[in-house]
Formats: structure tokens, sequence, C-alpha cells
């Protein structure tokens, strides 16, 4: 498998971003902005399961209003990211570092699906189901263990 | 004794302070601080940005764009004071280099206040511009801004490591 990506490496348009003194670091500041963003508004959403974000509004009212920035922020993000990943590919791949981060965003990335989508249902009960609130805290936990890990990768590259 | 002088001796007093020294040595707490950085700053741009963005026009028009800057507010400024916290932590653990470094004074100096200022302005006037769908143009602009100046902020750091 390392050979599939040490040979995608050697792919024109790929060697051209990692070379690229513009367009590299330019991924680089879309990567982070809307990994902030997505993080952000995915955070604002778990703090309304968890009564501390929005109060004013019902927890779907809120989401609704949130959600489209977290799931076009998370296209860009992994299209900006893929674009960083490629001319490295061989050697992030090896990277326990790098495979944690993905694993971590996998899981955070799952358990935001979750919430979101159990929203509106939390919404019917009288008030908001403790259980919720647990989904709520892991979602935002495992979110802060992907940035940690991401921030690894951004200081040591890959090794 | 020059201004560079001082600000070099505070720098590296910094680094050597209760709080900058361990944030400069130790191997796990330096990516925990900037956890903390791009922690407050996802809860800064998240809001800050969702109120630019209703400005513009886009999102869901359930909420005025000033009834959402006002419920965003809240944890707007929570997620600058963790952000400022974070980033006073890092600059505590390498401040000397920090202080030579073209694109962090660039980022510090001169975009970061300016986008600050910025943010404040759009903030407070978006409780008049954005009472209505019928948002002015310059509100829209002022909006665009705002998204401008926060990426340049963020190209500006960056770049830290390139020079």
């Amino acid at each position: 498998m390392y050979d599939f990506f040490e040979a995608f490496e050697q792919l024109s348009w790929v060697q051209f971003i990692g070379g690229h003194r513009f367009l590299y670091p330019a991924l680089s500041v879309l990567h982070y902005f809307t990994i902030f963003w997505v993080v952000g508004t995915i955070a604002l959403v778990n703090l309304r399961v968890l009564g501390l974000a929005g109060r004013s509004q019902t927890a779907t009212e809120w989401t609704e209003q949130l959600a489209p920035w977290t799931w076009t922020a998370m296209a860009i993000c992994l299209v900006t990211g893929f674009l960083e990943f490629a001319p490295g590919a061989g050697e992030f791949i090896l990277s326990g570092m790098f495979l944690g981060k993905m694993a971590a965003t996998l899981v955070a990335v799952v358990l935001a699906v979750v919430v979101h989508r159990n929203v509106r249902k939390w919404d019917q009960a009288p008030a908001i189901p403790g259980s919720a609130k647990v989904l709520a805290a892991a979602c935002l936990v495992v979110w802060l263990g992907a940035i940690l890990l991401g921030v690894e990768v951004a200081n040591y590259g890959f090794f | 004794m020059q201004m560079g002088d001082v600000l070099m001796a505070w720098a590296q007093w910094l680094e050597t302070s209760p709080w900058g020294f361990p944030v400069r040595t130790s191997l796990w707490l330096y990516p925990f601080i900037q956890l903390i950085h791009f922690g407050g700053l996802s809860l800064w741009v998240g809001t800050s940005t969702a109120v630019d963005l209703r400005l513009l026009g886009l999102g869901r028009r359930r909420q005025t764009a000033a009834q959402l800057s006002e419920q965003l507010f809240a944890w707007n400024w929570i997620g600058f004071g963790i952000a400022l916290l974070g980033g006073f932590l890092l600059f505590s653990g390498i401040a000397t280099a920090l202080l030579v470094n073209a694109a962090f004074q660039v980022k510090l100096l001169y975009l970061v206040p300016i986008a600050l200022v910025w943010h404040i302005i759009v903030q407070r006037k978006a409780r008049t511009w954005g009472q209505t769908e019928q948002i002015p143009v310059l509100a829209r602009l002022a909006g665009l801004v705002e998204l401008l100046l926060w990426l340049s902020v963020v190209t500006a750091a960056v770049l830290i490591p390139n020079y």
C-alpha cells in the first residue's frame, strides 16, 4: 500500500501542488480556517444540547442554522486536507500520528452526525435526556482530540 | 536602552516564567496549548463568520442577522478569551523567536488589531443592519471584509514557520 501512495506522489499535478510557493500555504490556510469553522459550529450544537448555548431557541432550530456551515466547511476541509496530504502521501500513510488523527477525525464526524440526527428527537422529550448530554460531551472531547493530533502532525510533519 | 531591547528582555523573561518555561520545554504541553488556542479560535471563527455569512445573505433565514449575532455573542467572546489565553501561553514559550519573526509581527501588530476592531464594528452594527432581510450593501461588504481579514490573520500565522 505504501508503494501505491509513493506512486501517487509522483503524479505531475501532485508534484505541482507540493512545490508551489503559494498554493500549498493557501491550502493550509483554508484547511485551518475550515477546521475552525467545522469545530466551532459543531461545538455550538453540542453546547446547545448541553444547555450552555442558544437557549432561546430549540436545539433543532439552533442546529438547523449551524449545520449547513458545518458540512460545507467540512467538504472544503476534506479537499484541502487531501491536497496537502497528496505530495507527502507515502510518508503520511506510515505516520502513526497522521493515522491517529484520521481515525479520531472519523470518530468525531460520526459522533457529530449522530448528534445532528438525534436533535429533533431529543427536543421532543420534556427535557434533553442525560444520555444526549453525554453524547454531546463525548463528541466535543473527540473533536478536541482530533485537533490535538492534527496539531502534532503539523508540528512534526510525518514521522 | 531601545524599545527593541526592552521587548527582547521582556521576551526572555517570559520564556523563563513559571508558565513560559513549561510550554517551552515540555513535549506534551506545547501541543496542548496549541489545542487551547485553536479550540478558542474555533468558537471565535465559527460565531464570527456565521454572522458575516448571514449578513452576506447566506444561511438559513430562520432568524435575522441581528438576532443571530446576539445569540452567538457570549460564545464569540468566550472563544476570544480562550484563544487569547492560548496565544499568550504559546508566545510565552517562544517569545524571543516570535518577536523577530516577520510573519508574527505582521499578524499581531497589524492584522489582529485591525480585524478585531473591524469585528467589533460589524458586531455592533449588525444590530441595525441585520434587523430585516433588506441588508444594506455596506453591511454585506463589511461582512465580507471581516471574513477576508480573519483569513489574512490565519495566513500570517501559517507563514510564521517560514520566517
